[in-house]
């Protein structure tokens, strides 16, 4: 086993000092940035001897992997936050969530540099284009991030990734391909997915195989995409499970954990790494329940956060748990519903495919009508026994904001539990400040909830 | 009154002519989108009308339910339904133009309903699969109007309305084209108002009033005192106030890519085609708007097409403030009209008209350099 701080810590601070090229400049950053969030977190645990975690192995890896592609001339393709990169996996290529810029780079306040690099050579403002993906625009004019050899991306969950992603295509010249992602059309007679949904996603997914083929000049090796799918299955297994404990009183995990395992899936899916990692954190979850030991030490206030983290404060969360034994149990990227399929042929692997794509953090919740979302919100509310609701809203989350006021009204009429909305800005802490952020909660909880 | 004075008299909604409708006892739908095959609507003996909200002057509800970071029209939408100014309509068809439109018909549905409600699930590319997709639709579409409202859509019948709407699109191509000339037959002004007629009345007393327009305008003299040959390009622009602030400092609108302009009428249905088949190709490969994530390409050639036909000397890019495609849409082609030596300027804007004199001054520059 390795030492995190005998060996661990040393090991990866020697992988950082090696030359990694110019592109990779941000990229190095982060991974510098997390080898020591991750030392500093394991010192204040007391666990500066304990092994490695096999989350934190995989979150690492992840930046060595990419890097280390260009240098071997293995093709990366760029690909967005709400798609598992399972397929590319499988087709030997590397890749590269691009929101990992955005959201690795903003607890170390760097977004802010290459958004205004982006607003200066006129390529949109926060309230009307994501401040996700704007980064991407800045980083690619300062040559401070990688080009993708190849880029993929959704019709859904927004408009501002779709528009961004085709601006990044517009400047690079990178080859693309994006599918379509039905929008359940809310008709009596039409459930969420059915069999025209599915074959229509699957006949897509097809394309994107003939299309990967052409741009990589290799065919699909079917027996590595079954075992791929496999993997990526027994990781699903793992989160459902660890999203069943989550019920319990005391919540058996800290606040972030949830998001860790959509970390997992959506930067390391179908690999045996995402097995481990998303193992590692229900086994956690599994023992602290059967010990009946908390996430939060003496729980008081369970929340449910149906968006993303406010990425810029990544103390925000502990402050929570620390200053009103709170414990964030959901988050919409952290808390999604793919259960594990039958992968026993070709097709069924690509039926998997599909109905995890259609199922995705954001996708599931956000590809239909509102009652998808106010559904989501609400059973959680009641199964997760929550005391309330906080909704720390994109100011450019078009359709997401445009559905927190219903959502509350309506959780306030089927629960009576109290919801908070507020406007902000997860990737720049300029626009609202984490003062203002804390103090807003504080009142809620203390006004409101307590 | 004049023919265009009738033209302006259909454009605000409602109007006589969807008061008359209505009075024979027959349905007016309102639908939001030029990818809605409105056809469908028309065939079943229901008046299609595309749903604006001119009368809006403030957003305090679609404010609170919508957020103010949301595109003004469709609070202004949403204004207008909780006001009860869209009562008119027996129910509203959208589709997943973009977030905030696919929002507005959720913050409808709850905050202001409206008898029927309807949904279509519009692909964001073109490629074989889409279109089937999009055809399956369309036909579970024409069912839902059908059982609703206890008609039957038959073949002839939408083959029929399929026809009358080609011959509407014709008609406005060949308004257009009249505008090709060194000394147009109409301003842009008056086009707007046109173009409004044409999705706020029944469509064969508008192809009627249109024929006999453009047959008296081919006798007349064109316009030749403006001081520069202007395109206009974006978002959603259904005010012929705007127009006529270009056209009153000099300039004269001549074409668009607009999607109460060109993009809503320059291609045809294939008529020979079965119905169903003919509309989802032609609703999903018209002339794009930037909802669709393969179109930039085609979208940028048919306005570079458009400039030369019709002689335009600058592109005025209308933005509506917080509308994330059209950014992205026109940061692409600033770069590609910079490269090409075409004029342009870029004017964000809100569906209520304001900042009028920032504007004018801004055009009035525009002109300047243009001259």
């Amino acid at each position: 086993m390795i030492k995190i701080e005998e060996d661990w810590y040393k090991n990866y601070k020697k992988i950082a000092r090696e030359k990694w090229g110019s592109e990779f400049t941000l990229w190095k950053a982060m991974f510098r940035g997390f080898i020591d969030m991750m030392r500093e977190e394991a010192i204040k645990q007391g666990k500066e001897n304990e092994p490695i975690n096999p989350f934190s192995k995989m979150l690492l890896d992840v930046f060595i992997d990419v890097a280390r592609a260009r240098k071997k001339g293995k093709q990366i393709i760029m690909y967005p936050f709400n798609y598992g990169p399972e397929l590319f996996h499988a087709m030997n290529l590397e890749p590269l969530m691009q929101e990992m810029f955005s959201v690795g780079l903003a607890p170390f306040h760097i977004n802010e540099h290459y958004l205004d690099i982006t607003n200066e050579i006129g390529y949109g403002d926060n309230p009307t284009l994501c401040n996700a993906q704007r980064p991407l625009i800045g980083s690619y004019i300062e040559k401070a991030a990688p080009i993708p050899d190849l880029l993929f991306f959704l019709s859904t969950p927004c408009n501002s990734l779709a528009t961004t992603y085709q601006v990044f295509q517009h400047l690079t010249g990178v080859p693309t391909y994006t599918i379509d992602i039905p929008y359940w059309s809310h008709s009596p007679d039409s459930t969420f997915y059915d069999e025209k949904t599915l074959e229509y996603v699957i006949k897509q997914l097809k394309k994107l195989v003939v299309w990967l083929e052409n741009q990589t000049h290799q065919k699909l090796d079917e027996e590595k995409f079954k075992q791929t799918m496999v993997w990526l299955n027994q990781a699903r297994a793992n989160v459902l499970e660890f999203n069943e404990l989550l019920r319990a009183v005391p919540c058996p995990a800290r606040s972030i954990e949830g998001f860790g395992n959509y970390l997992a899936m959506v930067l390391r899916g179908g690999t045996k790494a995402a097995v481990e990692a998303t193992k590692w954190l229900r086994d956690n979850a599994a023992s602290n329940v059967k010990n009946k030991i908390g996430g939060v030490p003496d729980e008081k206030i369970r929340i449910a956060w149906p968006y993303t983290h406010v990425f810029f404060d990544n103390e925000l969360l502990p402050w929570l748990e620390e200053n009103f034994n709170a414990v964030v149990i959901m988050d919409i990227l952290g808390y999604y519903h793919v259960p594990p399929h039958d992968t026993s042929t070709i097709e069924k692997c690509f039926e998997s495919l599909a109905k995890g794509t259609l199922d995705f953090s954001m996708i599931g919740t956000c590809r239909g009508p509102i009652e998808f979302y106010i559904d989501y919100v609400i059973r959680f509310v009641k199964d997760y026994k929550i005391d309330c609701v906080i909704m720390p809203m994109q100011f450019a989350c078009k359709h997401a904001y445009a559905m927190a006021r219903i959502t509350s009204e309506e959780v306030r009429n089927q629960t009576g539990i109290p919801t908070m909305i507020f406007g902000c800005d997860p990737y720049d802490s300029r626009e609202v400040s984490s003062e203002e952020i804390r103090g807003k909660i504080a009142d809620f909880l203390t006004e409101i909830v307590l | 009154m004049s023919i265009i004075e009738k033209f302006i008299q259909a454009a605000p909604l409602p109007n006589s002519w969807i008061d008359n409708w209505k009075r024979d006892g027959k349905k007016v739908l309102g639908y939001f989108c030029t990818y809605i095959p409105d056809e469908i609507i028309y065939a079943a003996d229901i008046l299609p009308i595309r749903i604006r909200a001119r009368q809006c002057s403030d957003t305090p509800v679609g404010d609170a339910y919508m957020s103010s970071t949301t595109c003004s029209f469709t609070r202004c939408c949403l204004e207008a339904a909780d006001r009860k100014q869209l009562n008119f309509l027996d129910g509203i068809i959208s589709c997943n133009s973009c977030d905030q439109i696919r929002r507005l018909y959720d913050n409808i549905r709850y905050k202001a309903p409206f008898p029927f409600h309807y949904f279509l699930s519009v692909p964001a590319n073109v490629n074989e699969v889409t279109i089937e997709w999009y055809k399956h639709e369309v036909g579970k579409f024409k069912k839902q109007i059908e059982k609703e409202f206890k008609v039957k859509i038959t073949d002839d019948k939408l083959g029929h309305a399929i026809q009358i709407y080609n011959e509407s699109r014709r008609l406005l191509k060949k308004l257009y084209l009249l505008r090709q000339r060194e000394t147009p037959h109409f301003t842009g002004t008056d086009v707007m108002n046109i173009l409004l007629a044409s999705v706020s009345i029944p469509k064969e007393y508008f192809n009627n009033l249109l024929s006999q327009q453009i047959e008296e305008a081919e006798n007349n003299e064109g316009i030749s005192d403006y001081r520069a040959r202007i395109m206009v390009v974006g978002s959603l622009l259904d005010n012929p106030q705007y127009i006529k602030i270009i056209e009153d400092l000099g300039g004269l609108v001549v074409t668009d890519s607009l999607c109460f302009g060109t993009r809503s009428f320059w291609d045809l249905v294939e008529e020979s085609h079965s119905p169903l088949d003919a509309l989802a190709q032609r609703y999903l490969s018209k002339i794009s708007c930037p909802r669709m994530t393969d179109g930039h390409l085609s979208r940028k050639q048919f306005i570079l097409d458009l400039i030369k036909e019709f002689y335009v000397d600058g592109v005025i890019f209308q933005r509506m403030k917080f509308c994330p495609y059209w950014w992205g849409e026109i940061f692409m082609l600033r770069r590609e009209l910079k490269e090409l030596g075409v004029p342009f300027i870029d004017l964000e804007r809100e569906y209520i008209l304001g900042g009028i004199g920032q504007m004018k001054t801004r055009i009035q520059a525009f002109l300047e350099v243009l001259e």
